[in-house]
């Protein structure tokens, strides 16, 4: 399955739109991170512990459009875009979004 | 005691009112997205140069709230971390009201397609930090009628 | 080029967890949690706050000292009493214990920081023989014997910081409730194991002082009476069941005595109910 966010591929040819295909995940973070948070608040430094936990987060929301996309048939996602925003206190939503096309 | 009572009480209400609010979103959601289905929306820049026409701007916007039972969830999910569910649904239904009724100002418009669709969440609180109350999802796009 | 848009399947971006069931574990998962650390927590504590030396006390307890009493009759005779009984329970030389009789209505008596002890004049006009009184002062003297107030203070700040970094880190007034509900619930089983505790090195010492326990169990059934009906449930209470507390007794007696020889409580001495009111 391709995914990109381009939209005109030099090299195929886009026989079919299948239309918008979404993925998204919703992670909340535990005390522990939580913690480690607070520290870093004191010393500074990259808070790995989140950064690890929205990686995760949007490898999952990719994966999740992908299989919308093998749902209705397509072999390719042109014109991914990414969206985060939180929606609860202390977790994030991961959001991927794209056309599912039918590549030759 | 008084406040676990008041605790529960407050729990099952949001759970009853907010799973049936759910369910009845769902159907009114699929049976919709069937109607609209001539319509379809796609993330591409580039209409076909020489069939399009009428090019229009829609957008469709919902903010929904969340209930008792899904913050409360929420606040024991950020004790353990991982997955939460009851939020996913929640923006699950958001996103694709916002879609259908984006879809359906285009309809009124007779369009055919929608180009570069775009999709917005946010989070709306009474700003006292943690308690965020509902989420919006707003989604907007170019409308076009293709000629045949 | 072809535009469709077919039909997506349900359920790709939502889970299939009936939410009800995620809440039970949810609840029972994250209570769990909290009882285990406020456990393990109070066990660290407890052993640690042991070897905190008894003259640091004695310092942090002058710094917070309530209302010195002032000689009169009744405070010499208390005196006399926690002489004996601190002979009995063989407290170390650098323990001493200075009572103080407190001329209020308050029904109560207590022990706390740096070997004091309080008695209120609530508390002691309702007693009725000299072996009911032995009973209250052992008992607290012997809550300062097994250190139990610095104990308590140690288990209740060292649970107190870890649960506010928790309660910190999430801000919904709501969740810091339960966190500090059960807790607070956690902690009462320990303070229920200390009365239990002191009630019994008083039986004991009530024995060595007049060969019988009458006095407990006498004084236990004024508590009660005081207590009235509205008694909560143990397991929400920082005492054992006044219930409980009488059938430890029955227990010890039974144990104690082969005969059933009659016994006699001690009488309070004759100006007992004047010295109750002190005089300016």
């Amino acid at each position: 399955m391709l995914v990109t966010n381009i939209e005109i591929l030099p090299d195929k040819r886009i026989v079919e739109h299948l239309g918008l295909v979404q993925g998204s995940s919703v992670r909340a973070k535990h005390v522990g991170r939580d913690i480690m948070a607070g520290l870093k608040n004191i010393f500074g430094g990259e808070l790995k512990g989140y950064t690890e936990l929205l990686q995760e987060s949007r490898a999952e929301a990719m994966e999740r459009m992908i299989e919308q996309a093998e749902a209705v048939g397509a072999n390719a996602v042109l014109n991914v875009r990414f969206s985060t925003s939180s929606v609860a206190a202390g977790a994030a939503e991961l959001f991927a979004y794209g056309t599912a096309v039918v590549l030759e | 005691m008084i406040d676990l009572i008041i605790l529960l009480m407050l729990l099952a209400i949001g759970y009853g009112f907010g799973s049936y609010a759910e369910s009845r979103h769902y159907k009114s959601i699929i049976t919709r997205e069937n109607d609209l289905r001539h319509i379809p929306a796609i993330t591409s820049r580039f209409p076909p140069q020489n069939n399009s026409s009428d090019a229009t701007l829609v957008s469709g916007s919902v903010v929904i709230s969340v209930d008792y039972f899904k913050r409360f969830i929420a606040t024991l999910r950020n004790l353990v971390g991982g997955r939460v569910t009851a939020y996913e649904s929640l923006l699950d239904r958001a996103r694709r009201e916002a879609i259908l009724r984006m879809k359906n100002e285009a309809a009124q418009l007779n369009s055919d397609i929608i180009f570069n669709v775009k999709l917005e969440t946010s989070s709306i609180h009474k700003g006292k930090g943690n308690r965020i109350g509902s989420v919006e999802v707003i989604a907007y796009g170019t409308a076009l009628k293709t000629s045949k | 080029m072809k535009y469709s848009n077919p039909l997506i399947p349900e359920g790709i971006n939502t889970s299939k967890q009936h939410p009800l069931k995620e809440f039970f574990i949810l609840t029972a998962g994250v209570l769990g949690l909290i009882v285990t650390a406020v456990l393990l927590l109070g066990f660290f504590a407890d052993k640690l706050a042991h070897h905190i030396p008894f003259e640091v006390e004695q310092k942090i307890a002058s710094e917070a000292l309530l209302q010195t009493s002032n000689p009169s009759p009744m405070q010499n005779y208390l005196e006399s009493l926690t002489r004996q009984i601190a002979a009995v329970q063989q407290l170390p030389d650098k323990m001493p214990i200075t009572v103080h009789y407190i001329d209020s209505e308050t029904i109560n008596a207590f022990a706390t920081l740096g070997g004091h002890v309080y008695m209120f004049r609530g508390l002691l006009e309702k007693l009725p023989n000299e072996n009911a009184l032995t009973m209250v002062l052992a008992h607290e003297i012997a809550h300062i014997k097994h250190r139990h107030p610095i104990r308590s203070l140690g288990r209740g700040i060292v649970i107190g910081l870890a649960l506010s970094m928790v309660s910190g880190s999430i801000g919904d007034m709501m969740s810091n409730q339960i966190i500090s509900n059960t807790e607070t619930i956690t902690s009462l089983s320990y303070s229920r194991e200390q009365e239990r505790v002191s009630d019994k090195t008083a039986l004991d010492t009530l024995m060595a002082l007049y060969g019988n326990v009458l006095g407990a169990e006498q004084l236990f059934k004024v508590l009660q009476e005081s207590e009235g009906t509205m008694e909560l449930p143990e397991f929400l209470s920082t005492h054992p069941l006044s219930d409980q507390r009488i059938n430890a007794i029955h227990k010890f007696a039974r144990e104690s005595f082969s005969t059933d020889a009659e016994q006699q409580a001690k009488p309070l001495p004759s100006d007992f109910s004047t010295w109750l009111r002190i005089t300016e």
